[in-house]
């Protein structure tokens, strides 16, 4: 077999592979719509996933927002300084965190989180037959244990960009202020003067597009595993990834088409 | 004449390359008790699986208490299958439950239960399988007998019309395991379910079925008196039941 032609195969095959996993995910994304007409979502399952994934995120979240926050005032302040164009320093910072980095960032530590123990556990529930053990109580998992963990990661990646959006904003402000005697209202102006309401939807948009994209893919890998504990290993990294990937994508297209 | 609790008729079943079921039929009468026996990987678990519609068939037709599962929607399979009781070879208990709420499980999305009474049946039932007292237990607390137990509550609890065993004493010590079949076949005397189940434990099984059928290589080659399977016609059966090394058997699966 020459070169060529192994090249193709692996090329072939590795697409056959991607519109496979691809398709998968769309059609979970359609069972789970369907699941929600009507919208009969079981609440002790939606709160248990709600307080699970969220509350115990918000602290990694403030941190890691509050740095990135500080970062990019630490990145631009010593050139607005230069400049002398210190009322500006906080609009860069904002712009930069409410409109990309606060959501990707948060999205890929939620991915890395959230989403990779979503996956572990609905990957170990599938390899022990708890899966099957539902349907054959007649319990449909997609609506029982699938929709409820869409929903709470959507909800919660989007109030945890909501709360890192304004810990990141103290953060540029606490690091202007320190490290560049950068006065407090000098930023505050800054961030009121020049930042417009939709650069903070900007920001929320991407993060409920993130949150779908974590939450299928999460969800599917972890339902379709196969071949015990390295299956469930394996399962957790192909989410991760796909999550990323999708992050990145629907970042970008929604920045094109949004501005 | 009423329809048997399962019949499959020409069932053929792939995973991929791997052939695993190719051409099984199998009859249940109601009310009775078979077993199903075969070397490991020769489909006896998603044979089980195909008959409770919790996998698909390629091709042939399975019917399930009288009514045929092709093209039926999942919910409508969901309607019958709340009539089956089953038992899964990994047990399938539920970890975000404790014991009690995973053997209440059942009774609860049945519904049309006082609290006070579904809270007695789960302890009657947790009794009979010898967990008294370990209502409040997370099921990983437990050992790989205990879940079995407990598995065996779940699946019986509801009285279901059909109640399908996959490895009901696999793990259990030879005591334990004579006791989870009496129990099993007081339940059955007292409920009249019909009872499907595979076991490794071949004598032991045999003392609780009327009949056993033996899948090889995808297919059932043997069915027969569960009291006489050692003395079966057909060398490969008896090969298998008397645990002979040498012989016409060949351990690998279809395909």
């Amino acid at each position: 077999m020459g070169f060529p032609r192994r090249v193709a195969e692996h090329v072939g095959g590795g697409a056959l592979a991607v519109a496979r996993e691809t398709g998968g995910i769309v059609v979970l994304a359609g069972q789970v719509l369907r699941a929600l007409v009507p919208p009969k979502i079981d609440r002790r399952e939606l709160v248990k996933a709600l307080y699970k994934m969220g509350n115990r995120s918000v602290a990694i979240v403030v941190l890691t927002a509050f740095f990135a926050g500080g970062l990019m005032t630490l990145q631009t302040g010593p050139f607005v300084k230069r400049l002398g164009a210190t009322s500006i320093a906080g609009w860069g910072a904002g712009y930069a965190v409410l409109r990309e980095i606060g959501p990707i960032l948060i999205a890929l530590m939620f991915s890395g989180r959230v989403g990779a123990n979503n996956t572990a556990e609905l990957a170990t529930m599938t390899v022990t037959e708890q899966l099957d053990g539902l349907r054959a109580l007649s319990i449909d998992p997609v609506r029982f244990l699938i929709v409820p963990r869409v929903i709470a990661m959507i909800v919660t990646l989007v109030a945890l960009t909501a709360i890192g959006d304004l810990i990141a904003l103290q953060g540029a402000s606490v690091v202007g202020h320190a490290m560049l005697d950068i006065e407090w209202s000098t930023m505050f102006h800054s961030f009121a003067d020049n930042l417009k309401p939709y650069d903070f939807l900007h920001g929320i948009y991407k993060s409920m597009a993130f949150g779908v994209a974590i939450a299928i893919s999460s969800c599917y890998f972890g339902v379709t595993v196969r071949g015990g504990a390295v299956g469930v290993g394996r399962a957790v990294n192909n989410a991760v990834v796909a999550s990323a990937v999708s992050i990145m994508l629907l970042d970008f297209f929604i920045t094109y088409l949004t501005g | 004449m009423t329809a048997p609790a399962v019949r499959l008729h020409d069932v053929h079943k792939r995973y991929g390359d791997r052939r695993v079921l190719d051409g099984v039929s199998l009859d249940v009468a109601r009310g009775a008790r078979v077993g199903l026996i075969g070397p490991a990987a020769s489909g006896k678990s998603v044979l089980l699986k195909l008959a409770c519609g919790l996998e698909r068939a390629d091709a042939g037709s399975v019917e399930l208490l009288g009514e045929p599962l092709a093209g039926k929607a999942e919910s409508e399979l969901g309607a019958l299958r709340k009539r089956v009781g089953m038992l899964f070879q990994n047990y399938a208990l539920f970890d975000f439950l404790t014991v009690a709420g995973n053997v209440a499980f059942p009774l609860e999305r049945r519904g049309g239960m006082a609290a006070a009474d579904l809270a007695a049946q789960v302890a009657a039932r947790l009794r009979a399988v010898g967990l008294a007292g370990s209502e409040d237990k997370q099921t990983s607390e437990l050992s790989g007998g205990m879940k079995k137990r407990v598995g065996i509550a779940r699946a019986t609890v509801a009285d279901a019309e059909l109640v399908v065993y996959d490895e009901p004493t696999a793990g259990l010590d030879p005591v334990t395991t004579q006791k989870i079949y009496d129990l099993l076949a007081a339940d059955q005397a007292r409920t009249g379910a019909t009872v499907l189940a595979v076991s490794s434990d071949v004598a032991a099984l045999a003392q609780f079925v009327d009949d056993i059928a033996f899948l090889y290589r995808g297919r059932i080659i043997y069915r027969g008196p569960a009291r006489t399977i050692a003395d079966a016609p057909d060398p490969l059966v008896r090969q298998f039941v008397r645990g002979e090394l040498a012989g016409p058997l060949e351990d690998k699966p279809a395909g």
